[in-house]
């Protein structure tokens, strides 16, 4: 917990924004949250200049072996290091507070080592040349050694980089959450907003903790078994199964697929818990609770073998009954995410808000979720999948999802920031970040959604033919906007008042969760 | 229509605006229209809400349902199966997709001519997409290997050079990997 502190102390620039506040003890519950916060926002930073640079390496005609690197490293630095481990941080602080107990113990700080240290050797490893983009696409890993692309080198780093990665989700991460939901002895000075799982605002921290648990496990298995063998620790025949090319597309699809769901189901989760706390009429209840969990409950029955619509253009090798599964349960999430639509709508309809800049990122990030949702849905439907699919449609549903669900996050972070830091951020500030954030997802994602309308293909270093540069520059300008968003938020963390010189009324304003 | 509908990705795009675009309306509606005033909880606004409750979602399960009933007669099989009732002659085309080229059996074909193609990866996984002289996508495969060949059944409509790219990032000459399919008008 020291340590943590002391790290964020001794960052300079992105330090400042997290520095933790000594005064209330409430270290136990803020001090990794706030490291593990800090540092995703490094790799933030990393990732926004490489996503700029993608466009820019077209545009400009640079080598298309950077627009390859940039893309492997763009997208390994934002899932994982990026928005995986934001949503941990404040995840973590989120229950600490709801069920007075400690974000300590061996697996938080072993979640921060092992991400970090993971998300640097892929990084290593991309810089050595290892360029398999951020979904692995195995066979091509081995495939690129025996045609001279990278070495073997750069690969046996690159696996342990996501190896330890792997673990940080797949366990550590989840663990962590069932430890603290239903182990851990709760101490009443970290209660800060009681919560049950009944409550549809934790109920979906718990759901994702099993999800991740669940449905990463054979994942981790076979990434294990072709790690031991790089290792020289087991011979192939004894992983042979494993590198089979079917084995590992299945179980990765089956882990990324649902850890989307997951990230979803956790957001979603955390909107149900912050929304109430801005209703101007001081109600601090849901529309309906009951709604709230049901939606949660069908977006994770549905979500679980929805993944099979990544596989829809294999026909007829994908079998079609699961095929037509894979449609139908693709649409039932859709369902999922209409109950939320009205949930949330209804509860702003009857109650007001109290527009801050924390509840607009969150409602706003909720804007782009579901506009994402609906290219999803397409998608997914059997027939468009053969338009689409390996399209850039399918690269800006990957990009909107994941915007969509940073910004609900860092939404939620502003509205714990106070608890945190002690700090308060600038509201006109907040409400520029939320504004040019919402233009600039928007626009991009429209963007990579029409390229794909227009076959222009995904990880594909040659844009500049049948006209589908004109997508680039509109890729580029809302990535700008997006990034700008970015450096007003930096600055607005970095100047953020403490509580008592921002706020008249002191400490008593600080939200209560 | 329907075929601009669910064979093209402008036909998906449209129906993604159609939407995408009532629901940013009608939500940024709500959350501005009540960021802006304090109202306080009523039980008549209770009844109200929940008629439109049971309308919305009675609307979404519709929707859906018509998007998917319509669609499947554009599905692969539904396409093939159709094929064969008919009595079309249909010509197998065998393709082999290896880092970075594809084999083709056969490259040349006429208008109106119903093909399958039948494709399959050795190496690592590769997409075969095919794109119509205009530039439109008609349709893509996955290929990844040792899972079983990749099937599709095709008519040709237009005469012209079709542009054949793979969909599957694969490595370094990802882009570069390509062929092209010519189209005759039919002497008939």
């Amino acid at each position: 917990m020291t340590i943590a502190i002391s790290m964020v102390r001794r960052t300079p620039f992105f330090g400042k924004m997290f520095n933790v506040d000594t005064s209330t003890g409430l270290e136990e519950i803020n001090a990794w949250p706030a490291l593990m916060i800090m540092a995703s926002f490094i790799w933030l930073a990393v990732s926004l200049l490489l996503g700029i640079a993608l466009p820019a390496t077209q545009i400009l005609e640079l080598d298309s072996s950077l627009f390859y690197t940039a893309m492997t490293a763009h997208g390994a630095a934002m899932a994982f290091p990026f928005i995986f481990q934001l949503m941990v941080g404040v995840g973590l602080h989120r229950i600490g507070g709801c069920v007075g107990k400690p974000v300590t113990g061996i697996l938080v700080p072993g979640f921060f080592w092992f991400m970090n240290i993971g998300g640097i050797l892929f990084t290593i490893a991309i810089l050595m040349g290892l360029k398999i983009s951020y979904a692995v696409m195995y066979p091509l890993p081995v495939v690129g050694i025996q045609t001279g692309q990278w070495s073997m080198t750069s690969l046996i780093i690159g696996f342990s980089g996501i190896a330890l990665i792997l673990v940080s989700v797949i366990v550590l991460y989840p663990v962590q959450i069932i430890k603290m939901l239903f182990f851990d002895k709760q101490r009443e000075e970290l209660l800060l907003s009681p919560r049950s799982l009944k409550d549809p605002g934790m109920l979906g921290m718990a759901m994702a903790a099993f999800v991740l648990l669940i449905m990463g496990a054979p994942l981790l298995t076979v990434a294990s078994a072709v790690l031991l063998y790089l290792y020289n620790i087991l011979p192939f025949a004894w992983i042979a199964w494993a590198a089979d090319p079917t084995v590992f597309q299945f179980v990765f699809y089956i882990f990324a697929h649902n850890l989307m769901e997951a990230m979803a189901i956790m957001i979603i989760s955390a909107v149900y818990a912050t929304l109430p706390l801005y209703l101007a009429d001081g109600t601090r209840k849901l529309y309906s609770d009951r709604i709230a969990s049901l939606a949660l409950w069908i977006l994770l029955v549905t979500s679980v073998t929805s993944f099979f619509h990544h596989f829809f253009t294999m026909y007829p090798a994908l079998p079609s009954a699961l095929a037509y599964h894979g449609n139908i349960m693709s649409y039932g999430t859709a369902i999922g995410a209409a109950l939320t639509i009205f949930t949330i709508s209804a509860t702003i309809w009857k109650h007001g808000i109290r527009a801050e800049p924390g509840l607009m990122a969150v409602l706003m990030g909720f804007v782009l979720y579901i506009l994402d949702g609906a290219s999803a849905i397409i998608t997914s439907n059997i027939s468009w999948s053969f338009q689409l699919h390996g399209t850039m449609w399918q690269a800006g549903h990957t990009m909107a999802v994941l915007v969509a669900v940073s910004m609900m996050w860092i939404g939620v972070l502003i509205h714990h920031y106070p608890v945190i830091t002690g700090r308060v951020i600038d509201k006109a500030s907040g409400n520029w970040f939320v504004t040019l954030y919402t233009i600039g997802a928007i626009g991009a994602g429209t963007a990579f959604l029409a390229a794909g309308a227009a076959g222009m293909p995904r990880r594909f270093a040659s844009w500049n033919q049948e006209g589908w540069m004109v997508y680039g520059y509109l890729i580029l300008i809302f990535g700008i906007i997006l990034t700008l968003s970015f450096v007003v938020l930096f600055i607005n963390l970095n100047k953020s008042k403490e509580v008592a010189s921002a706020v008249p009324s002191g400490p008593s304003s600080m939200p209560a969760e | 229509m329907q075929e601009f509908i669910y064979q093209s990705g402008w036909g998906a795009f449209t129906v993604l605006l159609l939407m995408q675009i009532p629901f940013i309306l009608f939500f940024l509606f709500v959350v501005f229209r009540q960021g802006s005033k304090k109202p306080s909880p009523s039980p008549t606004i209770d009844t109200s809400i929940t008629r439109l409750k049971n309308i919305w979602m009675v609307a979404v399960v519709t929707i859906f349902v018509v998007i998917n009933v319509v669609s499947i007669k554009y599905f692969p099989s539904v396409v093939e199966a159709q094929a064969e009732a008919s009595g079309l002659e249909i010509h197998p085309v065998n393709v082999t997709a290896e880092s970075w080229s594809y084999d083709i059996s056969q490259t040349e074909f006429k208008v109106g001519q119903t093909v399958r193609f039948t494709a399959k990866s050795t190496d690592t996984v590769h997409g075969f997409g095919l794109y119509h002289p205009t530039g439109k996508i008609l349709f893509t495969m996955m290929l990844i290997p040792g899972i079983g060949d990749a099937s599709l059944v095709h008519t040709f409509k237009d005469s012209g050079t079709y542009k054949i790219r793979c969909l599957e990032y694969c490595g370094a000459s990802h882009h570069e990997m390509s062929d092209e399919l010519v189209v005759t008008a039919s002497s008939n």
